[in-house]
Protein backbone atom coordinates (compact mmCIF):
# COMPACT_ATOMS: atom_id res chain seq x y z
CA UNK A 1 0.00 0.00 0.00
CA UNK A 2 1.11 3.52 -0.47
CA UNK A 3 0.08 6.59 0.26
CA UNK A 4 0.04 9.71 -1.76
CA UNK A 5 1.31 12.65 0.91
CA UNK A 6 0.98 15.68 -1.59
CA UNK A 7 -0.24 15.74 -5.53
CA UNK A 8 1.17 18.94 -6.79
CA UNK A 9 -0.29 18.09 -10.48
CA UNK A 10 -2.74 16.08 -12.46
CA UNK A 11 -1.70 12.50 -11.43
CA UNK A 12 -3.42 9.64 -12.39
CA UNK A 13 -3.33 5.66 -13.11
CA UNK A 14 -2.92 4.89 -16.51
CA UNK A 15 -2.70 1.53 -18.48
CA UNK A 16 -2.15 0.76 -22.17
CA UNK A 17 -5.53 1.88 -22.41
CA UNK A 18 -9.51 0.45 -23.15
CA UNK A 19 -9.69 -0.83 -26.40
CA UNK A 20 -13.15 -2.34 -27.54
CA UNK A 21 -15.43 0.19 -26.73
CA UNK A 22 -14.48 3.43 -29.08
CA UNK A 23 -17.71 2.10 -30.94
CA UNK A 24 -20.09 3.56 -27.64
CA UNK A 25 -18.07 6.49 -27.55
CA UNK A 26 -15.70 5.66 -25.21
CA UNK A 27 -11.83 7.14 -25.55
CA UNK A 28 -8.67 4.83 -25.58
CA UNK A 29 -7.12 6.53 -22.97
CA UNK A 30 -3.75 4.95 -21.42
CA UNK A 31 -0.09 5.97 -20.83
CA UNK A 32 0.33 9.49 -22.99
CA UNK A 33 4.13 8.43 -23.62
CA UNK A 34 3.70 4.71 -23.90
CA UNK A 35 7.51 4.51 -24.45
CA UNK A 36 8.42 5.62 -21.24
CA UNK A 37 5.90 4.14 -19.72
CA UNK A 38 6.96 0.56 -20.55
CA UNK A 39 10.37 1.37 -19.36
CA UNK A 40 9.31 2.30 -16.34
CA UNK A 41 6.85 -0.80 -16.20
CA UNK A 42 10.53 -3.27 -17.34
CA UNK A 43 12.60 -1.64 -14.96
CA UNK A 44 10.87 -3.01 -11.88
CA UNK A 45 9.93 -6.31 -13.77
CA UNK A 46 6.39 -5.40 -14.77
CA UNK A 47 4.79 -6.56 -18.31
CA UNK A 48 4.89 -3.42 -19.98
CA UNK A 49 1.24 -2.91 -20.12
CA UNK A 50 0.49 -2.82 -16.27
CA UNK A 51 -0.69 0.19 -14.41
CA UNK A 52 1.28 2.81 -12.80
CA UNK A 53 0.97 6.33 -12.07
CA UNK A 54 0.96 8.89 -14.72
CA UNK A 55 1.96 12.98 -13.66
CA UNK A 56 1.95 16.04 -15.77
CA UNK A 57 4.98 17.79 -14.73
CA UNK A 58 5.48 17.98 -11.37
CA UNK A 59 5.67 14.19 -9.32
CA UNK A 60 3.77 13.92 -6.11
CA UNK A 61 5.19 12.62 -2.70
CA UNK A 62 4.67 9.23 -1.54
CA UNK A 63 4.53 6.97 1.85
CA UNK A 64 5.70 3.69 1.48
CA UNK A 65 3.42 1.69 4.05
CA UNK A 66 4.80 -1.45 2.98
CA UNK A 67 8.12 -2.87 0.73
CA UNK A 68 7.70 -2.20 -2.60
CA UNK A 69 10.55 -2.43 -5.95
CA UNK A 70 9.48 1.33 -8.04
CA UNK A 71 11.03 3.13 -10.20
CA UNK A 72 10.19 6.91 -11.47
CA UNK A 73 10.97 7.34 -15.37
CA UNK A 74 11.44 11.06 -16.71
CA UNK A 75 13.94 13.78 -16.40
CA UNK A 76 13.47 14.56 -12.86
CA UNK A 77 15.09 15.15 -9.54
CA UNK A 78 14.01 12.43 -7.01
CA UNK A 79 14.77 11.65 -3.26
CA UNK A 80 14.24 8.67 -0.89
CA UNK A 81 13.95 9.64 2.32
CA UNK A 82 15.46 12.99 1.84
CA UNK A 83 18.51 11.27 -0.08
CA UNK A 84 18.69 11.97 -3.78
CA UNK A 85 18.65 8.88 -5.67
CA UNK A 86 17.95 8.28 -9.70
CA UNK A 87 15.41 7.85 -12.13
CA UNK A 88 15.53 5.22 -14.95
CA UNK A 89 16.62 2.89 -12.03
CA UNK A 90 14.85 0.57 -9.67
CA UNK A 91 14.74 0.76 -5.92
CA UNK A 92 13.61 -0.81 -2.77
CA UNK A 93 11.23 0.95 -0.56
CA UNK A 94 10.92 -0.38 2.95
CA UNK A 95 7.80 0.37 4.95
CA UNK A 96 7.36 4.06 6.18
CA UNK A 97 9.87 5.17 3.28
CA UNK A 98 9.24 8.67 1.57
CA UNK A 99 9.41 9.09 -2.47
CA UNK A 100 9.85 12.67 -3.33
CA UNK A 101 9.55 13.17 -7.02
CA UNK A 102 10.24 16.81 -8.19
CA UNK A 103 9.40 18.43 -11.54
CA UNK A 104 10.41 17.44 -14.69
CA UNK A 105 13.67 19.41 -16.19
CA UNK A 106 12.29 18.45 -19.68
CA UNK A 107 9.35 16.37 -21.13
CA UNK A 108 5.97 16.93 -19.78
CA UNK A 109 4.99 13.51 -18.55
CA UNK A 110 6.73 11.65 -16.12
CA UNK A 111 5.83 7.68 -14.23
CA UNK A 112 6.42 6.08 -10.88
CA UNK A 113 5.76 1.86 -11.69
CA UNK A 114 5.61 -0.12 -8.68
CA UNK A 115 6.59 -4.11 -8.82
CA UNK A 116 3.29 -5.98 -9.04
CA UNK A 117 1.93 -2.81 -10.65
CA UNK A 118 -1.01 -1.02 -9.30
CA UNK A 119 -4.19 -2.81 -8.07
CA UNK A 120 -7.41 -0.88 -9.31
CA UNK A 121 -10.62 -1.40 -10.51
CA UNK A 122 -11.12 -2.49 -14.13
CA UNK A 123 -13.61 -0.36 -15.91
CA UNK A 124 -14.38 -1.91 -19.26
CA UNK A 125 -11.17 -3.67 -19.13
CA UNK A 126 -8.74 -0.80 -18.14
CA UNK A 127 -7.32 1.11 -15.37
CA UNK A 128 -7.14 4.36 -17.43
CA UNK A 129 -8.53 7.18 -16.05
CA UNK A 130 -10.65 9.42 -17.96
CA UNK A 131 -12.47 11.53 -15.48
CA UNK A 132 -15.02 12.97 -17.39
CA UNK A 133 -17.01 9.61 -17.67
CA UNK A 134 -16.55 8.72 -14.36
CA UNK A 135 -14.09 6.24 -15.55
CA UNK A 136 -11.21 6.24 -12.58
CA UNK A 137 -10.74 10.15 -11.33
CA UNK A 138 -7.46 12.06 -10.85
CA UNK A 139 -5.78 11.14 -7.80
CA UNK A 140 -5.48 13.91 -4.32
CA UNK A 141 -3.46 14.29 -1.35
CA UNK A 142 -4.66 10.97 0.92
CA UNK A 143 -5.63 8.91 -1.53
CA UNK A 144 -4.41 5.00 -0.97
CA UNK A 145 -3.35 3.24 -3.38
CA UNK A 146 -2.82 -1.10 -3.38
CA UNK A 147 0.16 -2.67 -5.27
CA UNK A 148 -0.08 -6.04 -6.53
CA UNK A 149 1.42 -9.09 -5.47
CA UNK A 150 5.06 -9.27 -6.75
CA UNK A 151 7.81 -11.09 -5.36
CA UNK A 152 10.12 -8.44 -5.22
CA UNK A 153 14.13 -9.89 -5.48
CA UNK A 154 15.88 -9.20 -8.32
CA UNK A 155 13.53 -5.94 -9.35
CA UNK A 156 15.66 -3.72 -7.81
CA UNK A 157 19.12 -2.22 -9.55
CA UNK A 158 17.69 -2.53 -12.52
CA UNK A 159 18.89 0.47 -14.63
CA UNK A 160 18.83 1.91 -18.05
CA UNK A 161 21.98 3.71 -19.27
CA UNK A 162 21.91 7.14 -20.03
CA UNK A 163 22.13 6.95 -24.01
CA UNK A 164 18.64 4.61 -24.19
CA UNK A 165 17.10 7.34 -22.37
CA UNK A 166 14.52 9.48 -24.45
CA UNK A 167 15.60 12.77 -25.14
CA UNK A 168 12.94 15.58 -24.91
CA UNK A 169 13.65 19.16 -26.99
CA UNK A 170 12.44 21.90 -25.72
CA UNK A 171 12.59 24.31 -28.97
CA UNK A 172 11.74 21.74 -31.89
CA UNK A 173 10.11 18.42 -32.35
CA UNK A 174 10.04 16.18 -35.85
CA UNK A 175 7.45 14.79 -36.13
CA UNK A 176 6.26 12.11 -38.88
CA UNK A 177 2.97 12.16 -40.53
CA UNK A 178 0.55 10.01 -42.67
CA UNK A 179 -1.32 12.63 -45.07
CA UNK A 180 -5.19 12.23 -45.47
CA UNK A 181 -7.99 10.67 -45.45
CA UNK A 182 -9.69 14.06 -45.48
CA UNK A 183 -7.22 15.69 -48.31
CA UNK A 184 -9.87 16.86 -50.98
CA UNK A 185 -10.98 19.30 -48.06
CA UNK A 186 -7.76 21.02 -48.54
CA UNK A 187 -5.80 22.90 -51.14
CA UNK A 188 -2.43 21.79 -52.65
CA UNK A 189 -1.51 24.95 -50.92
CA UNK A 190 -2.87 24.01 -47.40
CA UNK A 191 -1.51 20.96 -47.44
CA UNK A 192 2.62 22.24 -48.60
CA UNK A 193 1.68 25.37 -45.55
CA UNK A 194 1.15 22.28 -42.99
CA UNK A 195 4.37 20.15 -44.19
CA UNK A 196 6.67 23.33 -44.76
CA UNK A 197 5.48 25.19 -41.33
CA UNK A 198 6.71 25.19 -37.91
CA UNK A 199 3.66 25.37 -35.28
CA UNK A 200 3.93 25.67 -31.67
CA UNK A 201 2.07 23.85 -29.12
CA UNK A 202 -0.47 25.83 -27.40
CA UNK A 203 -1.57 26.49 -23.63
CA UNK A 204 -4.93 25.06 -24.43
CA UNK A 205 -3.44 21.09 -24.89
CA UNK A 206 -3.84 18.30 -22.64
CA UNK A 207 -4.68 14.79 -22.62
CA UNK A 208 -7.31 14.91 -25.39
CA UNK A 209 -5.79 16.93 -28.04
CA UNK A 210 -2.94 19.42 -28.98
CA UNK A 211 -3.67 22.58 -30.42
CA UNK A 212 -1.19 24.10 -32.36
CA UNK A 213 -0.82 27.88 -33.61
CA UNK A 214 0.91 28.80 -36.91
CA UNK A 215 0.47 29.73 -40.53
CA UNK A 216 -3.36 28.76 -41.36
CA UNK A 217 -4.06 25.50 -43.25
CA UNK A 218 -6.10 26.84 -46.28
CA UNK A 219 -9.44 24.31 -47.11
CA UNK A 220 -10.53 23.82 -50.40
CA UNK A 221 -13.97 24.73 -51.45
CA UNK A 222 -15.27 21.37 -49.60
CA UNK A 223 -14.77 23.69 -46.13
CA UNK A 224 -13.55 22.63 -43.30
CA UNK A 225 -16.51 21.07 -41.96
CA UNK A 226 -17.32 16.87 -43.04
CA UNK A 227 -19.97 14.24 -42.16
CA UNK A 228 -18.85 13.38 -38.58
CA UNK A 229 -16.80 10.17 -38.94
CA UNK A 230 -14.21 8.50 -36.93
CA UNK A 231 -10.54 9.54 -35.74
CA UNK A 232 -7.69 8.00 -33.75
CA UNK A 233 -5.14 9.26 -31.55
CA UNK A 234 -2.65 11.58 -34.02
CA UNK A 235 -5.32 12.60 -36.11
CA UNK A 236 -4.63 15.82 -37.28
CA UNK A 237 -8.30 18.25 -37.73
CA UNK A 238 -8.35 21.36 -39.20
CA UNK A 239 -11.21 23.68 -38.06
CA UNK A 240 -12.18 26.35 -39.95
CA UNK A 241 -9.50 28.77 -38.95
CA UNK A 242 -7.00 26.91 -40.45
CA UNK A 243 -5.19 25.71 -37.00
CA UNK A 244 -4.13 22.08 -36.81
CA UNK A 245 -5.27 20.04 -33.68
CA UNK A 246 -4.07 16.89 -33.08
CA UNK A 247 -6.06 14.64 -31.10
CA UNK A 248 -3.82 12.45 -28.34
CA UNK A 249 -5.12 9.33 -26.18
CA UNK A 250 -8.35 10.92 -24.75
CA UNK A 251 -9.41 11.64 -28.10
CA UNK A 252 -13.17 11.50 -28.48
CA UNK A 253 -13.53 8.62 -30.86
CA UNK A 254 -15.25 10.79 -33.85
CA UNK A 255 -14.96 14.41 -35.18
CA UNK A 256 -16.32 16.73 -37.58
CA UNK A 257 -13.16 18.50 -38.73
CA UNK A 258 -11.66 17.27 -41.80
CA UNK A 259 -7.80 15.62 -41.16
CA UNK A 260 -5.00 16.38 -43.05
CA UNK A 261 -2.82 14.02 -41.84
CA UNK A 262 -2.12 10.89 -38.48
CA UNK A 263 0.83 11.37 -36.64
CA UNK A 264 2.87 7.78 -36.71
CA UNK A 265 2.16 5.58 -33.87
CA UNK A 266 6.20 5.98 -33.30
CA UNK A 267 6.22 9.54 -32.90
CA UNK A 268 2.64 9.93 -30.87
CA UNK A 269 5.25 9.66 -27.50
CA UNK A 270 7.78 12.49 -28.95
CA UNK A 271 4.93 14.64 -29.49
CA UNK A 272 3.14 13.90 -26.00
CA UNK A 273 6.24 14.36 -24.01
CA UNK A 274 6.78 18.73 -25.73
CA UNK A 275 5.35 21.25 -23.93
CA UNK A 276 4.04 24.38 -25.01
CA UNK A 277 5.94 26.86 -26.91
CA UNK A 278 7.78 23.75 -28.60
CA UNK A 279 7.77 24.35 -32.19
CA UNK A 280 6.71 21.07 -34.17
CA UNK A 281 7.40 20.29 -37.97
CA UNK A 282 5.75 17.77 -39.78
CA UNK A 283 6.74 15.28 -42.15
CA UNK A 284 5.41 13.39 -44.60
CA UNK A 285 5.84 9.51 -44.75
CA UNK A 286 3.85 6.22 -46.65
CA UNK A 287 2.18 3.83 -44.10
CA UNK A 288 4.73 1.79 -44.82
CA UNK A 289 7.30 3.58 -43.56
CA UNK A 290 5.44 4.37 -40.17
CA UNK A 291 4.90 0.46 -39.75
CA UNK A 292 9.02 0.21 -40.76
CA UNK A 293 9.87 2.91 -37.74
CA UNK A 294 7.16 1.39 -35.47
CA UNK A 295 8.99 -2.27 -35.95
CA UNK A 296 12.07 -0.84 -34.60
CA UNK A 297 11.00 0.72 -32.01
CA UNK A 298 8.94 -2.07 -31.01
CA UNK A 299 12.23 -3.83 -31.46
CA UNK A 300 14.54 -1.32 -29.15
CA UNK A 301 11.69 -1.62 -26.17
CA UNK A 302 12.14 -5.28 -26.07
CA UNK A 303 15.92 -5.16 -26.60
CA UNK A 304 15.57 -3.26 -23.60
CA UNK A 305 13.42 -5.49 -21.43
CA UNK A 306 15.75 -8.39 -22.07
CA UNK A 307 18.75 -6.17 -21.00
CA UNK A 308 16.84 -5.50 -17.72
CA UNK A 309 15.89 -8.48 -17.42
CA UNK A 310 19.24 -9.56 -17.21
CA UNK A 311 18.72 -11.86 -20.33
CA UNK A 312 20.40 -9.37 -22.82
CA UNK A 313 24.18 -7.17 -22.08
CA UNK A 314 24.77 -3.67 -23.23
CA UNK A 315 27.96 -2.92 -24.93
CA UNK A 316 29.60 0.74 -25.56
CA UNK A 317 30.69 0.83 -29.00
CA UNK A 318 33.17 3.58 -29.95
CA UNK A 319 32.10 4.38 -34.13
CA UNK A 320 32.55 7.62 -36.20
CA UNK A 321 34.03 9.39 -33.13
CA UNK A 322 30.67 8.95 -30.98
CA UNK A 323 30.09 6.45 -28.44
CA UNK A 324 26.62 3.49 -29.15
CA UNK A 325 25.36 1.51 -27.29
CA UNK A 326 24.72 -1.92 -28.38
CA UNK A 327 22.71 -5.29 -27.02
CA UNK A 328 24.41 -8.73 -27.27
CA UNK A 329 24.45 -12.41 -26.32
CA UNK A 330 21.68 -14.24 -24.07
CA UNK A 331 23.23 -14.30 -20.76
CA UNK B 1 -16.81 3.82 -51.67
CA UNK B 2 -13.28 4.67 -51.19
CA UNK B 3 -10.28 3.20 -49.01
CA UNK B 4 -7.85 4.79 -47.29
CA UNK B 5 -5.45 4.66 -44.47
CA UNK B 6 -5.62 6.70 -41.28
CA UNK B 7 -2.36 6.62 -40.05
CA UNK B 8 -0.62 3.71 -39.48
CA UNK B 9 -3.21 1.70 -37.24
CA UNK B 10 -6.43 2.33 -38.95
CA UNK B 11 -7.79 2.01 -42.49
CA UNK B 12 -11.22 4.78 -43.10
CA UNK B 13 -13.54 3.16 -45.35
CA UNK B 14 -15.92 5.99 -46.64
CA UNK B 15 -19.23 5.46 -48.13
CA UNK B 16 -20.17 8.90 -49.57
CA UNK B 17 -20.25 11.75 -47.18
CA UNK B 18 -23.59 12.03 -46.45
CA UNK B 19 -26.37 11.38 -43.71
CA UNK B 20 -28.78 9.40 -44.89
CA UNK B 21 -30.37 5.65 -43.49
CA UNK B 22 -29.42 3.14 -46.04
CA UNK B 23 -26.22 4.37 -45.87
CA UNK B 24 -25.97 4.00 -42.21
CA UNK B 25 -27.15 0.55 -41.87
CA UNK B 26 -23.84 -0.46 -44.76
CA UNK B 27 -22.10 1.15 -42.25
CA UNK B 28 -22.80 -1.08 -39.79
CA UNK B 29 -23.46 -4.15 -41.35
CA UNK B 30 -19.75 -4.10 -42.91
CA UNK B 31 -18.52 -3.15 -39.04
CA UNK B 32 -20.41 -6.01 -38.37
CA UNK B 33 -18.91 -8.47 -40.74
CA UNK B 34 -15.56 -7.92 -40.23
CA UNK B 35 -15.89 -8.11 -36.50
CA UNK B 36 -17.64 -11.61 -37.01
CA UNK B 37 -14.45 -12.47 -38.68
CA UNK B 38 -12.01 -12.75 -35.52
CA UNK B 39 -9.37 -11.85 -37.50
CA UNK B 40 -6.57 -11.63 -35.69
CA UNK B 41 -4.85 -8.05 -36.39
CA UNK B 42 -8.09 -7.05 -35.86
CA UNK B 43 -8.65 -4.38 -32.68
CA UNK B 44 -12.12 -2.71 -32.76
CA UNK B 45 -14.25 -0.98 -35.83
CA UNK B 46 -15.74 2.41 -35.08
CA UNK B 47 -18.68 3.11 -37.21
CA UNK B 48 -19.87 6.63 -37.86
CA UNK B 49 -23.01 8.09 -39.86
CA UNK B 50 -21.39 7.20 -44.25
CA UNK B 51 -18.03 6.39 -42.43
CA UNK B 52 -16.25 2.80 -40.76
CA UNK B 53 -12.85 2.86 -39.38
CA UNK B 54 -11.06 -0.62 -39.05
CA UNK B 55 -8.74 -0.50 -36.01
CA UNK B 56 -5.65 -3.19 -36.46
CA UNK B 57 -2.09 -3.94 -34.63
CA UNK B 58 0.15 -2.80 -36.91
CA UNK B 59 2.73 -5.71 -35.91
CA UNK B 60 0.18 -7.82 -37.37
CA UNK B 61 -0.88 -6.87 -40.35
CA UNK B 62 -0.03 -3.56 -43.10
CA UNK B 63 -2.76 -1.34 -44.51
CA UNK B 64 -2.56 -3.32 -47.73
CA UNK B 65 -3.37 -6.62 -45.63
CA UNK B 66 -6.07 -4.99 -44.22
CA UNK B 67 -7.44 -3.57 -46.99
CA UNK B 68 -7.15 -7.16 -48.98
CA UNK B 69 -8.81 -8.88 -45.96
CA UNK B 70 -11.74 -6.80 -46.11
CA UNK B 71 -12.19 -5.91 -49.62
CA UNK B 72 -14.79 -9.32 -49.74
CA UNK B 73 -16.83 -8.01 -46.97
CA UNK B 74 -17.77 -4.82 -48.40
CA UNK B 75 -20.91 -5.82 -50.38
CA UNK B 76 -22.40 -7.14 -47.35
CA UNK B 77 -26.19 -6.63 -47.64
CA UNK B 78 -27.69 -4.19 -44.91
CA UNK B 79 -31.25 -5.65 -44.36
CA UNK B 80 -31.05 -8.41 -41.29
CA UNK B 81 -29.88 -5.55 -39.09
CA UNK B 82 -32.51 -4.45 -36.89
CA UNK B 83 -32.29 -2.48 -33.58
CA UNK B 84 -34.06 -2.66 -30.56
CA UNK B 85 -36.64 0.22 -29.25
CA UNK B 86 -36.26 2.21 -26.95
CA UNK B 87 -38.69 5.44 -25.33
CA UNK B 88 -36.51 7.85 -23.48
CA UNK B 89 -39.06 10.33 -20.96
CA UNK B 90 -38.26 13.66 -21.48
CA UNK B 91 -39.15 16.65 -19.17
CA UNK B 92 -39.51 19.41 -21.95
CA UNK B 93 -38.94 23.19 -21.42
CA UNK B 94 -37.80 25.58 -18.58
CA UNK B 95 -34.36 25.11 -16.91
CA UNK B 96 -33.97 22.35 -18.62
CA UNK B 97 -34.51 22.74 -21.94
CA UNK B 98 -33.25 26.62 -21.96
CA UNK B 99 -33.28 26.95 -25.73
CA UNK B 100 -36.63 25.81 -26.45
CA UNK B 101 -38.10 28.92 -26.82
CA UNK B 102 -35.49 29.74 -29.20
CA UNK B 103 -36.07 26.83 -31.40
CA UNK B 104 -39.70 27.58 -31.54
CA UNK B 105 -39.83 31.61 -32.40
CA UNK B 106 -36.76 31.26 -34.99
CA UNK B 107 -39.48 28.31 -36.59
CA UNK B 108 -42.39 30.22 -36.07
CA UNK B 109 -44.03 28.10 -33.64
CA UNK B 110 -44.93 27.45 -30.33
CA UNK B 111 -43.30 25.46 -27.42
CA UNK B 112 -45.96 22.50 -27.52
CA UNK B 113 -45.22 22.43 -31.52
CA UNK B 114 -41.95 22.07 -30.99
CA UNK B 115 -42.45 19.34 -28.22
CA UNK B 116 -44.78 17.86 -30.78
CA UNK B 117 -42.71 17.65 -33.54
CA UNK B 118 -40.01 16.20 -31.35
CA UNK B 119 -41.53 13.56 -29.94
CA UNK B 120 -43.79 12.93 -32.59
CA UNK B 121 -40.57 11.25 -34.71
CA UNK B 122 -38.87 7.88 -34.51
CA UNK B 123 -35.31 8.27 -34.75
CA UNK B 124 -32.25 5.62 -35.33
CA UNK B 125 -28.88 5.58 -33.63
CA UNK B 126 -26.37 6.34 -36.50
CA UNK B 127 -24.02 5.94 -34.45
CA UNK B 128 -22.23 7.23 -30.87
CA UNK B 129 -19.26 8.96 -30.37
CA UNK B 130 -18.47 12.73 -29.33
CA UNK B 131 -18.84 11.49 -25.47
CA UNK B 132 -19.09 7.99 -24.38
CA UNK B 133 -22.54 7.30 -25.25
CA UNK B 134 -23.62 10.03 -27.25
CA UNK B 135 -26.16 8.96 -29.59
CA UNK B 136 -26.17 10.64 -32.69
CA UNK B 137 -29.66 10.60 -33.58
CA UNK B 138 -31.48 11.77 -36.96
CA UNK B 139 -33.29 13.19 -38.74
CA UNK B 140 -35.18 15.69 -37.24
CA UNK B 141 -38.25 17.55 -38.94
CA UNK B 142 -37.27 19.90 -40.99
CA UNK B 143 -39.94 22.21 -38.78
CA UNK B 144 -37.76 22.57 -35.89
CA UNK B 145 -34.14 22.43 -36.88
CA UNK B 146 -31.76 24.77 -35.55
CA UNK B 147 -28.33 25.81 -36.07
CA UNK B 148 -25.58 25.18 -32.97
CA UNK B 149 -25.04 27.91 -30.72
CA UNK B 150 -22.48 30.39 -31.53
CA UNK B 151 -20.56 29.85 -28.50
CA UNK B 152 -20.83 26.33 -26.97
CA UNK B 153 -21.62 26.30 -23.35
CA UNK B 154 -19.09 25.31 -21.08
CA UNK B 155 -21.37 23.04 -19.22
CA UNK B 156 -24.11 21.21 -19.95
CA UNK B 157 -25.64 18.66 -18.06
CA UNK B 158 -25.94 15.15 -18.12
CA UNK B 159 -29.59 13.78 -19.70
CA UNK B 160 -29.93 17.07 -21.92
CA UNK B 161 -31.30 16.57 -25.08
CA UNK B 162 -30.35 19.08 -27.73
CA UNK B 163 -30.91 19.88 -31.27
CA UNK B 164 -28.18 20.95 -33.93
CA UNK B 165 -28.95 20.75 -37.91
CA UNK B 166 -31.25 17.73 -38.78
CA UNK B 167 -29.75 15.69 -36.11
CA UNK B 168 -30.95 15.56 -31.85
CA UNK B 169 -28.79 13.87 -29.33
CA UNK B 170 -28.71 13.09 -25.58
CA UNK B 171 -25.45 14.40 -23.50
CA UNK B 172 -24.92 11.20 -21.20
CA UNK B 173 -22.50 13.25 -18.95
CA UNK B 174 -22.08 16.85 -18.36
CA UNK B 175 -19.93 18.53 -20.79
CA UNK B 176 -19.13 21.07 -22.51
CA UNK B 177 -21.46 21.75 -26.02
CA UNK B 178 -23.04 23.62 -29.10
CA UNK B 179 -26.28 21.71 -29.66
CA UNK B 180 -29.70 23.78 -28.49
CA UNK B 181 -31.28 22.66 -25.53
CA UNK B 182 -34.89 21.40 -25.21
CA UNK B 183 -34.99 19.29 -22.38
CA UNK B 184 -33.94 16.57 -20.42
CA UNK B 185 -34.01 12.71 -19.56
CA UNK B 186 -33.48 11.41 -16.10
CA UNK B 187 -32.12 8.25 -18.00
CA UNK B 188 -28.70 7.29 -17.29
CA UNK B 189 -26.69 7.23 -20.68
CA UNK B 190 -23.70 5.97 -19.58
CA UNK B 191 -22.48 3.67 -16.87
CA UNK B 192 -18.92 2.47 -16.51
CA UNK B 193 -20.41 -0.42 -14.30
CA UNK B 194 -22.65 -1.98 -16.50
CA UNK B 195 -21.69 -4.10 -19.57
CA UNK B 196 -22.30 -2.87 -21.93
CA UNK B 197 -21.77 0.45 -20.58
CA UNK B 198 -24.24 2.33 -22.65
CA UNK B 199 -27.94 2.68 -23.13
CA UNK B 200 -28.32 3.14 -26.32
CA UNK B 201 -26.24 1.18 -29.32
CA UNK B 202 -25.94 2.30 -33.04
CA UNK B 203 -28.83 0.43 -35.00
CA UNK B 204 -31.23 1.19 -32.08
CA UNK B 205 -34.72 2.84 -33.06
CA UNK B 206 -35.68 5.78 -30.23
CA UNK B 207 -38.73 7.12 -29.66
CA UNK B 208 -38.97 10.48 -27.26
CA UNK B 209 -42.03 10.42 -24.60
CA UNK B 210 -42.88 13.89 -22.57
CA UNK B 211 -43.16 13.50 -18.65
CA UNK B 212 -43.72 15.92 -16.35
CA UNK B 213 -41.37 17.03 -13.17
CA UNK B 214 -42.73 14.57 -10.81
CA UNK B 215 -42.08 11.84 -12.79
CA UNK B 216 -38.42 13.06 -13.82
CA UNK B 217 -37.44 13.30 -10.70
CA UNK B 218 -38.86 9.70 -9.61
CA UNK B 219 -37.22 8.41 -12.43
CA UNK B 220 -34.17 10.13 -11.42
CA UNK B 221 -33.73 8.74 -8.17
CA UNK B 222 -33.99 5.02 -9.41
CA UNK B 223 -31.59 5.68 -12.31
CA UNK B 224 -29.01 7.85 -10.10
CA UNK B 225 -29.63 6.96 -6.48
CA UNK B 226 -30.22 9.99 -4.03
CA UNK B 227 -27.63 12.29 -6.13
Amino acid sequence: MIELISVPSLLTVQDAGRTGYRRLGVPVSGFMDGFSARIANYLVGNPGDAPLLEFLLAGPKIKFNASVVFAVAGDVEVKLNGVPIEAWRSYWAKRGDILEVGTLRSGLYGYIALAGGIKCERLLGSCSAYPRADLGRPLKTGDRLSVGYALLTGREGRFLPPKLRPNYSRDKVEVRVVLGPDLDHFTEKGIETFLNSAYTITPESDRMGYRLDGPSVEHSEKGADIVTGPLISGSVQVPANGKPIVMMKDAQTTGGYAKIATVISADLSRLAQSRPGTKVQFKEVTPNEALKELKRREKTLEAIKDFLDGKLRAYSVRALGREFLTFAGKV
Amino acid sequence: MEIKPLGDSAILISFGEVIDDSINARVHAVARAIEKKDFDWLVETVPAYSSLAVIFDPLRASFEDVREAIQPLLGVSAEAFMGRRIEIPVLYGGEYGPDIEFVAQYNGLSVDDVIELHSGKTYRVHFLGFLPGFAYLSPVDERITIPRLEKPRLKVPAGSVGIAGRQTGIYPIESPGGWRLIGRTPLRLFDPGRDPPTLLQPGDEVNFVPIGEKEFWEIHKAEWGDG
